[in-house]
C-alpha cells in the first residue's frame, strides 16, 4: 500500500512487478552461477567416471560413496591431506603467536622505530612472491630444507606474517591503555600482561586471524609446487594437480579429490564465517 | 596511613619539550581526601600518574612516609588506582577482577576471598560476583574499580575522575559512597576531578591547579571566599565570579557608569598603590540583587546594564546583563525575578561581598576582613 | 641540565637518569621486552622475506646455474628488454591487472546492494555468493577447465542446446579467447570477496545521512547515484587497488589451466618467471631473478601511484 503510494504515477503497478522478476531473474541467475559449479562438482564426486563419461550432467544415482575411500586410500589424498593439515596448523599456530607478540609490542609500546617496523612489516604484503621464490628455493636447498614439510612450515609462517601483524596491530591498538596501567599498577610483568590480558582479550582478533590464515595456506599452491617434490610430501592442492596430471581423464576420482581438499574450508566457513568475513573486509572498508 | 609529599614536581616532554607540570609543592597528610582540582590540561592527571608511578618524574622529589619514591615501580608503592574509565578486565568476572590485583602479591587464598568478599560485601556486589563487566550497569562497574583498590589495602587511593562516565543522579549517590568509603577506611586519597561540585563536596582540602601549576590549596571554603586569584574565583564558583576592570577613584572607591561602590574591605595603606591604575572587582552572583532591601541594609555597590538573558532555572533565575563597558555580568535571583530582555536594571551589593585583584598579577589584593557573604565570618550583619 | 632555571638547577640532582625512569611508564618497555616480543617476527622476517628478496635482486646480475654463478652484470636486463615474451606477458598482465578489477568491483557493489536492498533469503544468497572464494585456485582451475571443455563443457552445451554450435569453441585452446576465459574465471571467484567488503561499507555509512536523503524524498535510484557510491567511493577504489595487487600477481589460475599458452596467449609475469626459473631447458636462476627485480619494482610503484592518485582526491569527511 505504502510502496504504491510513494511510486512515480508514470510507472504503475505493471512496472513495478515486472522490474522486481527481472531484479528476481538476475538473482537466481547469479547464484546458479555461483553454486551451480559447485554442486556440478559434488555430484561428479559420487559417480563413477564411467557413468559420468554416459552423461556429464546427470543426477548421482546411485550415490557412490566408495568413491572417497578409493580417493583416500588408493589415490594418495590422505597423505596429502595429513601433509596439508600439518603443515597449515603448525603454520598457523606459529605465525599467530608470533604475529600477536609483535603486534602487541608495536601498538602498546613507544620506542624510537616503531612506525618504521611497522611500516616494513606491513609493505611486504604487496610483494609480488618471485620476489623471493627463487631465492627461497635456494636458501631452503642451502639449508637441507628443500623438499620438507619444516622448510614449508617456515615459508608459510613468513607468507602470513604481514597480514597476521596487521589485523592484531589494529585490534590490540584499541584496547585502554588504562587496563594496562591497572595491571602495572597491580605488578604484573610485561610478558605477563601479554599473556593474561592481551591475548585472553585480543581472543575474537585472534580468531579471525587463525581462520584467515587457515584458508589462505590451505589453499597456498605455488610456494608448494616449488618446495616440494617428493610425492610423499605433497599437500593437497599441488596433490591433486599432480593426480590431473597422472589421470586427465579420471574426472570422477579428481572430483571426489577436490571434495576432499574444499569440505575443511567449508566447514571453517560454516562455524566462523562471521570472523572470517571481519578478517577478510579489516584491510578494506574505509 | 600515609603522608605524601610533593616537592618541586616537574613533569616536560623530551628535554625542551613543553612543561606539562611546574613545581608542584603539595603535601598530603595522613587520612586526607586531597581534590587535585582545575580545566582539562591543567596537569592533574600527569601529576596524579606521577604519584601512581605511571608517568616519570622529571625533577622534584616524590616522597611517601618520607621514603622517596621517584625510582621505586609502580607496583612497590602500595598504591591504587581507580580509572576513569574503570579499567576492568573484560574477560574477567567482577570477583577475578576484585582478586587479580591480590593473587600477583602472593596473598594467600584464604586472605583472596576474605577480602573480595568484604569489599564485595560493603560495596553490594555480592549478587554479581560470577558476572562479567560488560553484565553490570556503570553505576556497578564504577562499584568494581573502587572495590578493586580497596582489597588492596593500599596506603593511599588515587582517583582519576572516576564519576564523569555516570549520568547526573548516578554521581551524587556514588559521591556519597565514596565519602563514606572515606570515613570508613580513614586511608589517604588523592582524587582528580574537573568539577568543582565533587571538589567542594568531597575534599578535605582541595587544590586548584592551573597550566600546570598549583593556583591554591586550602579547606574548599576557604577557597571558594578567598581565592587567591582571579582564576580560582571564577573556577569555583557557578556562575563563575563577575569581573570587571575599573579604575579606583578618590583613593577608597569605584564609580563608574556602570558600577560603583565602596571598598571598605581594603586598608588605604593597600588602596594606595593601585590608586593612580585600574583593578579588577569581582562580585559573585549570589551576592547581586534587584533591590537595596533585598541586598541588605549595607548595600551601597549598584551595577547598571542591560539585560540580553533571563533564564529561569526554577529553584532561581539567572539574570545575565551587560554593563555599558561592554562586560558581560551574570545575577543569581530568586525565582520569582520578572525581568525583560533589553531592560536596563541595576543590581545591588553590599561593599563587603566584593573582591579586589591586581589587574597585572591576577592575585588578589589582600584585604583586612572576611568577605561579606562568608557564613563564618565573625560578627555578621543580618 | 643546560637552559635550567635557578630553581630548577637545585634539584638537578633528583632529577632521574632515563634508563631507571622508564622503568615506571607502562607506555614503555625495556630493549630485552621489546627484543622478546619482536625478534621472533623480525627474523622471519628478515631471513624469509627481506634477505631473500635482497639475494634476488643481487642475483639478477648473475648467471646462476647450478652451484656456479657468473657476474654478467647488466647482461641480464638488456636480454629483457628485448625479450618478446617477457612484453607479451606484461601486456596481458597490465590488461588483466588494469581491466579485471573493475569487473569484479562493479559485480561485487551489485550484489552488495541487492542485499542491503532487503531481498528475501539474504543470508542464504550472501553465503552461494561468497563460496567462490573459499576454494582455492586449484579447485576454481579445475571446475572452469571442466566448465570450457570442448566435448561437453557447460559454455558449449549450453551453446549447442541454443542452437549456436557456430560459436562453440575450444575456449582455453583458442588465442582470442583464452585470456578472457581465464579473467571470467577469476572474477567468479573474486566477485564475492568484494561484495563482503561493499556490504560491511555499505552497513558503517551513518545511517543519519541515508536517512537524511529519504527524507528528501530521494527514490532508490537517486539514492544510490547520489548518496551511497559517492560515500563508498573510498572503498570502492580501496577494492579497486587491492584487486590489482591480486592480479599483478595472479600464477596460481593461469598455471594450472592454459600454463600461459596457448601462444603465450595467457603468458603472465609470474608464470613467464616460474617456467625461466623451473621449467626451461636452461637451469639459470639469474635471468628470472631479473624478471621478479624488475616486476617487483613496477608492482610497488604501480601501487604508490594508485594510492597517490585515489588519496589526493578523496579526502570524505562526514
Amino acid at each position: 500500500m505504502s510502496a504504491d503510494a510513494t511510486l512515480p504515477p508514470a510507472r504503475g503497478r505493471g512496472g513495478f512487478l515486472a522490474s522486481r522478476t527481472a531484479l528476481a531473474v538476475v538473482i537466481a541467475a547469479y547464484t546458479a552461477y555461483t553454486l551451480g559449479p559447485f554442486l556440478w562438482l559434488a555430484t561428479m564426486s559420487v559417480r563413477t567416471t564411467g557413468e559420468i563419461s554416459a552423461d556429464h550432467y546427470a543426477w548421482p544415482r546411485p550415490f557412490h560413496w566408495e568413491q572417497f575411500r578409493i580417493a583416500w586410500v588408493d589415490s594418495d589424498f590422505a597423505t596429502y591431506f595429513w601433509n596439508s593439515t600439518i603443515v597449515v596448523v603448525a603454520a598457523v599456530a606459529a605465525v599467530t603467536l608470533v604475529g600477536a607478540a609483535a603486534a602487541h609490542a608495536l601498538a602498546r609500546y613507544r620506542f624510537r622505530g616503531n612506525r618504521i617496523i611497522y611500516g616494513i612489516l606491513f609493505s611486504s604484503i604487496i610483494f609480488p612472491p618471485q620476489i623471493t621464490l627463487i631465492s627461497l628455493y635456494q636458501i631452503l636447498v642451502d639449508y637441507g630444507l628443500y623438499n620438507s614439510l619444516l622448510g614449508l612450515t617456515l615459508v608459510y609462517v613468513s607468507l602470513q606474517l604481514p597480514l597476521t601483524v596487521y589485523l592484531l596491530e589494529g585490534f590490540f591498538a584499541r584496547i585502554p591503555q588504562d587496563l594496562f596501567d591497572a595491571a602495572k599498577m597491580d605488578g604484573y610483568g610485561d610478558i605477563e600482561i601479554f599473556r593474561r590480558i592481551v591475548l585472553p582479550i585480543g581472543m575474537p582478533a585472534i580468531a579471525t586471524t587463525l581462520i584467515l590464515n587457515f584458508i589462505q595456506l590451505w589453499n597456498e599452491f605455488l610456494f608448494a609446487v616449488v618446495l616440494i617434490t617428493d610425492p610423499d610430501k605433497r599437500t593437497l592442492p599441488i596433490g591433486i594437480r599432480a593426480f590431473m596430471g597422472d589421470h586427465f581423464q579420471d574426472i570422477g576420482m579428481i572430483a571426489a579429490g577436490v571434495m576432499i581438499s574444499v569440505v575443511p574450508v567449508i566447514l571453517a566457513y560454516v562455524f566462523f564465517s562471521e570472523k572470517l568475513i571481519r578478517g577478510m573486509t579489516a584491510g578494506a572498508v574505509k | 596511613m600515609a603522608v605524601v609529599q610533593l616537592s618541586r614536581i616537574c613533569k616536560r616532554y623530551g628535554s625542551g619539550g613543553p612543561v606539562v607540570v611546574d613545581n608542584v609543592d603539595v603535601t598530603v597528610g595522613d587520612g586526607e581526601f586531597m581534590v587535585l582540582l582545575g580545566p582539562s590540561g591543567c596537569g592533574k592527571s600527569t601529576t596524579l600518574r606521577m604519584i601512581a608511578g605511571l608517568e616519570t618524574i622529571s625533577s622534584g622529589t616524590l616522597s611517601i612516609n618520607g621514603r622517596t619514591m621517584n625510582d621505586v615501580p609502580a607496583k612497590d608503592r602500595d598504591i591504587a588506582m581507580v580509572f576513569q574509565s574503570y579499567a576492568l578486565y573484560p574477560h574477567m568476572t567482577v570477583a577475578e577482577n576484585l582478586a587479580f590485583g591480590l593473587k600477583r602479591r602472593r596473598t594467600p587464598s584464604a586472605e583472596v576471598e576474605r577480602r573480595v568478599r568484604e569489599a564485595a560485601a560493603m560495596l553490594g556486589l555480592i549478587p554479581y560476583l560470577d558476572r562479567k563487566p560488560q553484565a553490570l550497569s556503570g553505576g556497578q562497574r564504577q562499584r568494581v574499580a573502587l572495590g578493586r583498590a580497596m582489597v588492596r589495602e593500599p596506603m593511599v587511593f588515587l582517583f582519576d575522575e572516576p564519576l564523569s562516565n555516570l549520568d547526573a543522579a548516578l554521581r551524587v549517590n556514588t559521591r556519597n559512597e565514596l565519602i563514606k568509603q572515606h570515613h570508613r577506611l580513614a586511608s589517604t586519597m588523592i582524587y582528580v576531578t574537573h568539577d568543582q561540585v565533587e571538589a567542594m563536596t568531597m575534599g578535605t582540602r582541595i587544590c586548584v591547579m592551573n597550566g600546570g601549576r598549583v593556583a591554591q590549596v586550602g579547606k574548599p571554603l576557604d577557597v571558594y571566599w578567598n581565592p587567591a586569584d582571579t582564576f580560582v574565583a571564577r573556577f569555583l564558583g557557578a556562575p563563575p565570579m563577575n569581573l570587571f576592570t575599573v579604575p579606583v577613584s578618590g583613593g577608597d572607591r569605584v564609580r563608574t557608569a556602570a558600577i560603583e561602590t565602596a571598598l571598605t574591605r581594603w586598608s588605604p595603606a593597600v588602596l594606595a598603590p593601585l590608586a593612580a591604575g585600574e583593578v579588577v572587582l569581582g562580585v559573585r552572583a549570589e551576592d547581586l540583587h534587584l533591590s537595596v532591601e533585598a541586598a541588605g541594609a549595607a548595600a551601597a555597590g549598584r551595577i547598571r546594564g542591560r539585560v540580553f538573558a533571563v533564564e529561569p532555572l526554577g529553584a532561581e533565575t539567572l539574570l545575565a546583563v551587560e554593563t555599558e563597558g561592554g562586560t558581560e555580568c551574570t545575577a543569581r535571583l530568586p525565582r520569582d525575578t520578572r525581568a525583560r530582555v533589553g531592560e536596563v536594571v541595576d543590581l545591588f551589593f553590599r561593599p563587603d561581598a566584593a573582591f579586589l585583584f591586581d589587574p597585572r598579577s591576577t592575585a588578589a589584593v589582600p584585604a583586612l576582613s572576611r568577605p561579606g557573604g562568608d557564613p563564618g565570618r565573625a560578627g555578621g550583619v543580618h | 641540565m643546560a637552559g635550567s632555571t635557578a630553581l630548577e638547577t637545585e634539584a638537578a640532582p633528583l632529577e632521574r637518569a632515563p634508563a631507571i625512569g622508564r622503568v615506571s611508564d607502562p607506555r614503555r618497555a625495556s630493549w630485552l621486552v621489546l627484543v622478546v616480543f619482536l625478534a621472533p617476527a623480525l627474523v622471519i622476517y628478515l631471513g624469509l622475506t627481506a634477505y631473500p628478496a635482497f639475494r634476488t635482486i643481487f642475483d639478477s646480475l648473475f648467471t646462476i646455474e647450478g652451484s656456479e654463478r657468473s657476474y654478467v652484470g647488466l647482461a641480464n636486463y638488456r636480454d629483457l628488454l628485448g625479450d618478446e615474451t617477457f612484453w607479451i606477458a606484461v601486456r596481458n598482465t597490465f590488461v588483466w591487472a588494469f581491466v579485471a578489477p573493475i569487473l569484479d568491483v562493479a559485480t561485487g557493489l551489485l550484489l552488495a546492494l541487492a542485499l542491503y536492498a532487503g531481498i528475501p533469503f539474504s543470508r542464504f544468497f550472501r553465503v552461494a555468493w561468497f563460496t567462490p572464494v573459499l576454494l582455492s585456485y586449484v579447485v576454481v582451475a579445475i571446475l572452469w577447465m571442466w566448465i570450457y571443455n570442448y566435448d561437453w563443457g557447460v559454455v558449449n552445451e549450453g551453446l549447442r542446446a541454443a542452437g549456436l554450435d557456430a560459436l562453440t569453441r575450444s575456449w582455453l585452446g583458442d588465442p582470442n579467447t583464452a585470456l578472457a576465459a581465464l579473467i571470467v574465471t577469476h572474477a567468479w571467484k573474486w566477485a564475492g570477496f568484494n561484495m563482503v567488503v561493499c556490504l560491511a561499507a555499505i552497513h558503517a555509512l551513518p545511517s543519519e545521512v541515508l536517512e537524511a536523503a529519504e527524507l528528501d524524498n530521494c527514490g532508490w535510484g537517486a539514492k544510490l547515484r547520489y548518496v551511497i557510491v559517492p560515500m563508498l567511493r573510498p572503498t570502492l577504489l580501496n577494492l579497486y587497488v587491492l584487486a590489482f595487487i591480486g592480479k599483478m600477481k595472479v600464477f596460481d589460475l593461469v598455471w594450472i589451466m592454459t600454463g600461459g599458452g596457448p601462444l603465450w596467449a595467457t603468458e603472465t609475469v609470474s608464470t613467464y618467471v616460474y617456467k625461466r626459473a623451473f621449467n626451461w631447458n636452461t637451469f639459470d636462476l639469474g635471468y628470472p631473478s631479473a624478471i621478479a627485480t624488475v616486476w617487483f619494482g613496477v608492482v610497488c610503484a604501480a601501487v604508490i601511484v594508485l594510492n597517490r592518485v585515489f588519496k589526493s582526491r578523496d579526502r570524505l569527511e562526514y
